[in-house]
């Protein structure tokens, strides 16, 4: 009986993110949650801004809205709303978006259609507040969150990260908290209203930067002054680049990295058994941090990729391949897992689960047509 | 609220450093009962790290490990002894989630595997996450936040744009996020399906598969066009203008965004320009694209002659997205948004005195979850051997006189 139930079996998610929530409803839907888009005849936002004709539109659309169900209500009309009130009243879940087809004003009535229900409002930066309705962008929250300051070379603009990240990082905030919220309104019959905001789901993923001003009054910078050890960082190899993190403190990478290139006869072997190489306070200088780069680049040169990530392995050294984006595709161990999957016959590859369960529970499906699911709305 | 949603729900938490610690602290937050283990002769390397109160270095001075552990009970045992290995697999017995983010091999060598562990809690929810996965050719690399960024791509299309090396998040991103997060809600899905079939399950997280996805528009891309994606860094590939900009005063910097032609026009008339407004090549985004340079400098010459604050508010007023690029203390000091919705939390501690915690990014039923403050070094071990194992205190008193706890 209970072979083959998903998590999510027998939860129907009404989904009106079009942003920076797609990816939290996606989630559930992998799980077996029957995620429904509710669209307005002319659909929901993302069809109209992330088509074919703008560069990765078509891959954001089919990446975001995966293994979602849609059906079209005009909510505009009293027969719309009707409509979306009958499927609430049985919906365990609703998630709402700030500029989707029902606003904030509507949380009370959907939650008096279903007082037992979770409703989740994600928002740039909540409700309330002096900038509740402000405008924003995935930039702009990366700059209002924090994480933009941190990131970049000093002396240069903050930098954001890439790849929309304001909305991945609200989502998985904002899923997280659907779910508990959700288990505790299955067990104890107890809606909740959850408002989450983009701007303080970035700034509760800056590090230590807030405890360090906090306890410490120093500022984290994108420079990295005083936070990063010299040897973190990137460094030319014969095709292209690896990344390091060899702080005396972590195991034995830097006794490892040191002995190995004096193997090799290198002459930078020489110059960092240099004490001062020891003192944790000398490597966190910016002088020795530009010291350092020359001194470790002209040894990896001398090797590729594969060589210095093989000896990385060998000699538990904390260094690693920079991947392109296609080599993330040819990468042997996500090959070795078996990690992306296919999207239908001789499909693309897609990005595989996040985990992996022992039970198997996970399935992706191509993101729905606009109204593809609209028989779900016929009368039983 | 002090939420109990969670309540009943207990956590053998043998996670540490940063990403493992930062996703069980969410159960604890919400009511669960988080034991969190600790090793004496390896302890948590974020007690270790910074930053410290005024500085100063101390086992429970840390604020780094504060925020990522509020509301857990520390238990203090070697795991390496056999009497160690026995109590954590008492407490195991009595929990519904055992969770670890240890490299491949390390919960073997303890004696501590998914089969060992369901032999003595046969629905055990158990939660691995290495860095690269279980098995397989790179399993045992070793690796830090900014190596899974470096892996999957992260790092390399971090930076300002063009062909020049790349630069990578200033942090080690997919420790605050993307590993931390997926990895609760997998354990979330696996207790609803606990419910409802009476079977734990294990949940391997390879924190790069994770991370992957946080970047899977792009992967997806590379996937179907066959070329590396451009990454056009603070600008955008579909509008202009789309950068941050320097404002008057030291190191400030505004964020402008336009997505649409009508912020176009709003941002045009923001900053004195309707002779750009006017223009008809600059109507649609193709446009707009063209006369990157052009556009770009018209918005920093405006932003070079007001301050971050200002030249954001008068943008956001006009319609146009902005923003300052706040630091961390801008954040604590300056920002309203913040303030005005209770985000930021003080705690009182019993080493460090009152401190300062981001509230959970969220309010639920209109109000804050509080948070618990974190446990001092071993603080709940004699309360949790006691009330939970039935163990008497001369025993407590003997494992301690042998080290085995603390």
């Amino acid at each position: 009986m209970t072979e083959g139930f998903r998590p999510y079996a027998g939860i129907r998610i009404l989904d009106m993110t079009h942003e920076l929530g797609r990816y939290a409803t996606r989630l559930f839907a992998d799980l077996g949650a029957e995620v429904l888009r509710v669209e307005p005849p002319g659909g929901l936002p993302d069809r109209e801004r992330d088509t074919a004709a703008v560069p990765g539109g078509a891959e954001a659309f089919a990446f975001y809205n995966a293994s979602k169900k849609s059906i079209v209500l005009d909510l505009s009309g009293n027969a719309g709303r009707a409509a979306l009130a009958d499927l609430a009243r049985d919906a365990q879940v609703v998630v709402l978006e700030r500029g989707g087809p029902i606003g904030a004003d509507d949380i009370a009535w959907l939650r008096g259609l279903n007082p037992a229900s979770v409703i989740t409002y994600i928002s740039p930066y909540g409700l309330g507040g002096p900038l509740a309705d402000a405008p924003a962008s995935d930039l702009t929250l990366q700059a209002a969150g924090g994480i933009a300051w941190m990131t970049g070379r000093g002396g240069e603009p903050p930098l954001r990260l890439p790849g929309q990240q304001a909305a991945m990082v609200v989502s998985v905030y904002a899923a997280v908290a659907t779910a508990v919220s959700l288990l505790d309104a299955e067990a104890r019959g107890r809606g909740h209203i959850l408002d989450v905001s983009a701007q303080e789901a970035i700034a509760h993923s800056l590090q230590n930067a807030i405890q360090v001003w906090d306890l410490e009054r120093r500022i984290s910078h994108r420079a990295g002054e005083g936070t990063r050890d010299a040897s973190e960082n990137i460094y030319e190899c014969r095709d292209g680049h690896v990344f390091l993190a060899s702080p005396p403190t972590t195991g034995v990478s830097w006794k490892s990295l040191v002995a190995w290139m004096r193997e090799c006869g290198h002459p930078s072997a020489e110059a960092f058994a240099d004490e001062k190489w020891l003192d944790r306070k000398y490597r966190s200088r910016p002088e020795a941090r530009a010291e350092f780069q020359p001194l470790f680049e002209a040894f990896t040169r001398g090797f590729t990729k594969q060589e210095l990530v093989e000896n990385a392995l060998k000699r538990r050294i904390v260094m690693s391949q920079v991947s392109r984006v296609r080599d993330v595709l040819d990468d042997r161990q996500l090959a070795h897992r078996d990690y992306f999957v296919r999207m239908g016959e001789g499909g693309a590859r897609f990005p595989g689960a996040p985990y992996k369960l022992s039970e198997p529970v996970w399935r992706v499906a191509p993101a729905p047509a606009l109204g593809e699911h609209n028989a779900l709305l016929a009368r039983p | 609220m002090r939420p109990d949603f969670l309540s009943g729900i207990r956590f053998t938490d043998l996670t540490w450093a940063g990403a493992g610690p930062f996703g069980t602290k969410v159960f604890s937050d919400f009511g669960a009962e988080v034991l969190k283990i600790e090793s004496m002769s390896r302890p948590d390397p974020v007690r270790r790290g910074g930053p410290f109160k005024d500085g100063i270095a101390g086992t429970n001075r840390s604020g780094y490990f504060a925020s990522r552990n509020t509301g857990k009970h520390s238990v203090a045992l070697d795991l390496k002894s056999p009497e160690g290995r026995a109590i954590a697999l008492r407490l195991i017995a009595q929990s519904d989630v055992v969770s670890n983010n240890f490299g491949p091999g390390a919960m073997e060598r303890l004696g501590l595997t998914y089969d060992e562990v369901r032999a003595v809690k046969p629905d055990i929810i158990y939660l691995s996450m290495p860095m690269y996965g279980e098995d397989g050719p790179l399993s045992t690399l070793l690796g830090v936040g900014m190596t899974i960024a470096a892996v999957t791509g992260m790092m390399w299309m971090t930076g300002y744009g063009g062909q020049e090396k790349p630069l990578g998040p200033g942090t080690h991103y997919p420790d605050h996020a993307a590993n931390p997060y997926h990895a609760a809600f997998a354990v979330l899905a696996a207790l609803r399906h606990r419910r409802h079939t009476g079977r734990g399950m294990k949940i391997d997280l390879s924190q790069v598969e994770s991370t992957a996805n946080f970047v899977g528009t792009s992967i997806l891309e590379a996937s179907m066009r066959d070329a590396e994606p451009e990454h056009p860094g603070n600008r955008s590939r579909r509008d202009a203008p789309h950068n941050i900009f320097r404002c008057a005063g030291d190191d400030a910097w505004c964020a402008v965004a336009v997505e649409s032609d009508a912020e176009w026009l709003a941002l045009a008339a923001a900053i004195g320009r309707q002779d750009l407004a006017g223009r008809p090549d600059l109507r649609s985004a193709g446009g707009r694209l063209a006369a990157m340079a052009e556009l770009e400098a018209a918005v920093g010459a405006w932003t070079a002659g007001r301050g971050a604050v200002e030249a954001a508010s008068a943008l956001q007023m006009a319609g146009v997205p902005a923003a300052r690029v706040a630091s961390a203390r801008d954040l604590v000091e300056e920002d309203q948004q913040l303030a005005a919705r209770d985000y930021w939390q003080q705690l009182d501690h019993p080493e460090v005195g009152p401190s300062l915690f981001t509230s959970p990014p969220f309010r639920i039923d209109g109000e804050r979850l509080e948070l618990c403050r974190p446990p001092l070094f071993g603080e709940h071990t004699e309360a949790v051997l006691t009330n939970l194992l039935g163990m008497r205190r001369e025993e407590i008193a003997d494992l301690a006189e042998k080290k085995i706890l603390a």
